[in-house]
């Protein structure tokens, strides 16, 4: 966040009490002073800081929740909402303006709280001869839970056009000693602190600076470590179930690692890349259902849609079954999660990247540069072949292996997208991206259609609520297949846009000149 | 963006406690306001503490620019800055006749502010000149108030007349009853009959003692008296503006 140009903020020296600050400025100003407030709130954001990124803060105090601009401090909406225990997502605020904004910004993500801080103060006007406000002070005092002693601040805002008198504001706080400048948001900041969080320390997405002269083996153990750390910090978010979006990360993750270990082949030695192969692979196994089921529950509100009103309480049946069976698959999830066998892989898995290979790989000692744009390449190379063979009467199964490739592709571009050109990487990414849209959304279609397929198959004959069940997966089938027949038509195009020369001959540029000038 | 303008040929009609209110509820509903006191007499400054700047007449208000945004002050509301009067502005027409596309300047003038602000009012002094004329061509919106009397209605007409005469769309003033005071049936009737009118606006304002003394309190009347009937009036008086212009 930027510092708000009217706004400045200093710590209190401890030997000046808010009275002396005060009867200091008495001395030129007139003052109005607001009374006085006092509170202990809980700030709140997802656990990928989407507020935070906004610029915005949210507290509550019980159920009074704010939503502020961090910098100016200036609130947004101030309304109720429901109290905060362990989460709560934004369709649990009543509607109205604090949710309108919350909705979007956060969608599926559910707020957590962060820091606890009492905070306490008061605003003073100073005015000038003719009773006119030419700056504002607020004097507040931070305190974070568990801490011992408040952050005290004093901060200066000004009113514009009365710059010659913050001058003076400013000369009589420094001439009374206030001169440590603070951040406006300490107490915040020091509060996340306490619960071993910091602004902006987990993002979904994958960014890691790589130094080219690395060796395969430094830049892929660095690469894994990175997705590492992402697994093991969606893992309580999993087990307490707060959002599906905990769940997702985390199996993007392990996606990812299993990509690169099937993608970056000696580097690793054999025996190590088999058994985490295994180990990951058993991680996507397990981790499968409940994602599926989710995926499956997000598009409830999208299915209903698709239906005609009178179907809708035959499809509600269904996904409530749906919701039932989720439960029973979150438990078997945590169990499996929770496992011993699961922690002690993934820690013997950290052990390995961090020490060194007793019987190096072949290609454990190349520079990452060389052996990234390769793979890269390859991978370029094989979606392009397949991607030519595409076409509207194309089978299911071959799009889906399209879509993997894709896949594995734009994997090997993040991973080793710091070391290329950052403009060309991302218009290639962006090409790609429109490609794997199409693909994906092709995909779930095929996938949503098999799960009903197989549904009706094992529905039991006879009730009238099986008939209206029935009744809705056939009318849903039908216009999940109508869409997917819709996207077929697309396909040449959305390949040809990725297939042309000019975005042939950029992957070659930026993959292939580094390896030949090696 | 939009830019009201509040204006009447008569003078005594209660502009600038309109302008002053309602760029003080414009603020309050989240919207940046500017409140431009185009008055000489600068009561509207006046009314928000403000004095006249030095170094500040009507060339540089006509020069724009950097002359007017190192001349913008901020008032005690949050979100409400103004323009405050000089003296020299009386003299205006004279500064505007010297400029090119004399009848546009002041459109001109405003249009980088725009971009900084979501509304901007102007008080405007009453009378029927080029600076009118400018400000005619700069609103979105010229809100009139009107006291329920035959003379008002007189320049009324001298309005929508000089509207014609300059070739500006008449659906663009907007009217209220003003200083209305409910035991004279000549109000109660003259509001009758004007009611047939188009964009008359539902709310009116009661002549209020709370409204003239706010040049005892120097503030907004809804700032200084919350509770009282005058700001009830001007917040819905607000509202329904804030609903036929769609901002």
């Amino acid at each position: 966040m930027t510092v708000h140009p009217g706004a400045d903020t200093w710590l209190l020296p401890d030997s000046l009490s808010v009275e002396g600050l005060l009867a200091a400025l008495a001395a030129e100003f007139g003052l109005e002073s607001a009374p006085e407030y006092g509170a202990t709130v809980v700030y709140a954001d997802s656990f990928d800081w989407r507020l935070y990124q906004q610029g915005c803060l949210l507290h509550s105090h019980g159920t009074c929740w704010t939503l502020y601009h961090g910098d100016s401090g200036e609130v947004t909406v101030q309304q109720g909402g429901p109290e905060l225990q362990a989460s709560c997502r934004a369709r649990d605020f009543p509607p109205g303006g604090l949710r309108e904004l919350l909705e979007p910004v956060l969608g599926i993500r559910c707020l957590l709280p962060l820091a606890t801080v009492h905070l306490s103060g008061r605003q003073v006007r100073l005015l000038n001869k003719d009773d006119k406000t030419v700056a504002r002070i607020v004097v507040e005092s931070q305190q974070p839970a568990g801490s011992e002693r408040p952050h005290r601040l004093v901060r200066l805002f000004g009113v514009r056009g009365y710059g010659r008198d913050q001058e003076n504001v400013r000369r009589i706080l420094a001439e009374a000693g206030v001169a440590e400048v603070a951040s406006p948001l300490i107490g915040f900041t020091e509060g996340c602190r306490a619960m071993g969080r910091s602004p902006l320390d987990y993002s979904p997405k994958f960014a890691l600076e790589l130094d080219g002269g690395e060796t395969a083996r430094e830049a892929m153990a660095r690469i894994y470590l990175t997705l590492l750390d992402t697994i093991n910090r969606n893992i309580p978010g999993v087990l307490a179930d707060y959002d599906p979006e905990f769940l997702h990360d985390l199996r993007v993750a392990v996606r990812r690692t299993r990509s690169g270990l099937s993608l970056v082949k000696q580097v690793l030695p054999g025996p190590v890349s088999d058994r985490f192969s295994r180990v990951f692979s058993r991680l996507g196994a397990f981790t499968g259902p409940t994602r599926d089921l989710d995926v499956y529950l997000l598009a409830q509100e999208s299915c209903l849609g698709r239906l005609p009103p009178s179907l809708r309480p035959g499809l509600q049946e269904f996904f409530a079954g749906m919701a039932r069976r989720r439960q029973i698959e979150q438990k078997k999830l945590v169990r499996a999660l929770r496992a011993k066998k699961t922690r002690a892989a993934l820690n013997a898995w950290q052990q390995t990247l961090k020490r060194r290979d007793r019987q190096p790989a072949p290609l454990a000692g190349m520079p990452v540069r060389d052996l990234a744009g390769r793979i890269v390449l390859k991978r370029f190379k094989r979606v392009v072949r397949d991607g030519h063979a595409l076409d509207a009467a194309t089978p299911d199964a071959e799009v889906h292996r399209l879509r993997i490739q894709c896949k594995k592709l734009r994997y090997a571009m993040e991973f080793f997208g710091s070391l290329y050109p950052r403009h060309e990487l991302q218009t290639l990414v962006r090409h790609l991206k429109q490609l794997q849209d199409i693909l994906g959304n092709f995909n779930d279609l095929s996938v949503q259609q098999e799960m009903l397929r197989l549904t009706l198959k094992t529905l039991p004959a006879g009730s009238r609520r099986t008939l209206d069940q029935a009744a809705a997966l056939g009318g849903l089938l039908q216009s999940l297949f109508q869409e997917q027949q819709e996207l077929r038509a697309h396909f040449t195009e959305a390949f040809a846009q990725f297939g042309d020369e000019e975005t042939t001959a950029l992957f070659h540029e930026l993959f292939g000149k580094r390896q030949e000038s090696a | 963006m939009s830019v009201i303008a509040v204006y009447n040929i008569k003078g005594g009609v209660g502009k600038t406690a309109t302008s002053v209110n309602l760029a003080y509820f414009s603020a309050q509903h989240h919207g940046k306001t500017l409140l431009l006191d185009m008055d000489p007499q600068g009561s509207a400054s006046f009314y928000f503490r403000i004095r006249p700047p030095k170094k500040f007449g009507a060339k540089k208000l006509l020069k724009g620019g950097r002359h007017i945004e190192e001349n913008i002050k901020g008032t005690d509301y949050p979100g409400l800055d103004m323009l405050p009067a000089d003296f020299s502005y009386r003299n205006i027409d004279l500064a505007l006749d010297e400029c090119r596309k004399s009848h546009k300047r002041l459109s001109k003038v405003l249009a980088p502010l725009q971009e900084e602000y979501d509304r901007i009012i102007l008080d405007c002094p009453p009378n029927l000149t080029l600076l009118s004329e400018n400000i005619f061509y700069a609103a979105d919106c010229i809100l009139a108030p009107v006291i329920p009397t035959t003379l008002s209605l007189l320049s009324l007409e001298q309005l929508f007349a000089f509207l014609d005469e300059i070739g500006q769309d008449p659906d663009k003033v907007v009217l209220f009853f003003s200083m209305v005071e409910k035991r004279k049936k000549m109000h109660a009737e003259m509001m009758r009959s004007l009611r047939e009118r188009n964009r008359v606006l539902q709310t009116v304002i009661p002549y209020s003692a709370d409204i003239e003394r706010m040049g005892v309190y120097r503030q907004p009347v809804a700032a200084a008296l919350p509770a009282s009937a005058a700001a009830a009036a001007y917040e819905s008086l607000w509202h329904e503006i804030r609903d036929l212009l769609a901002i």
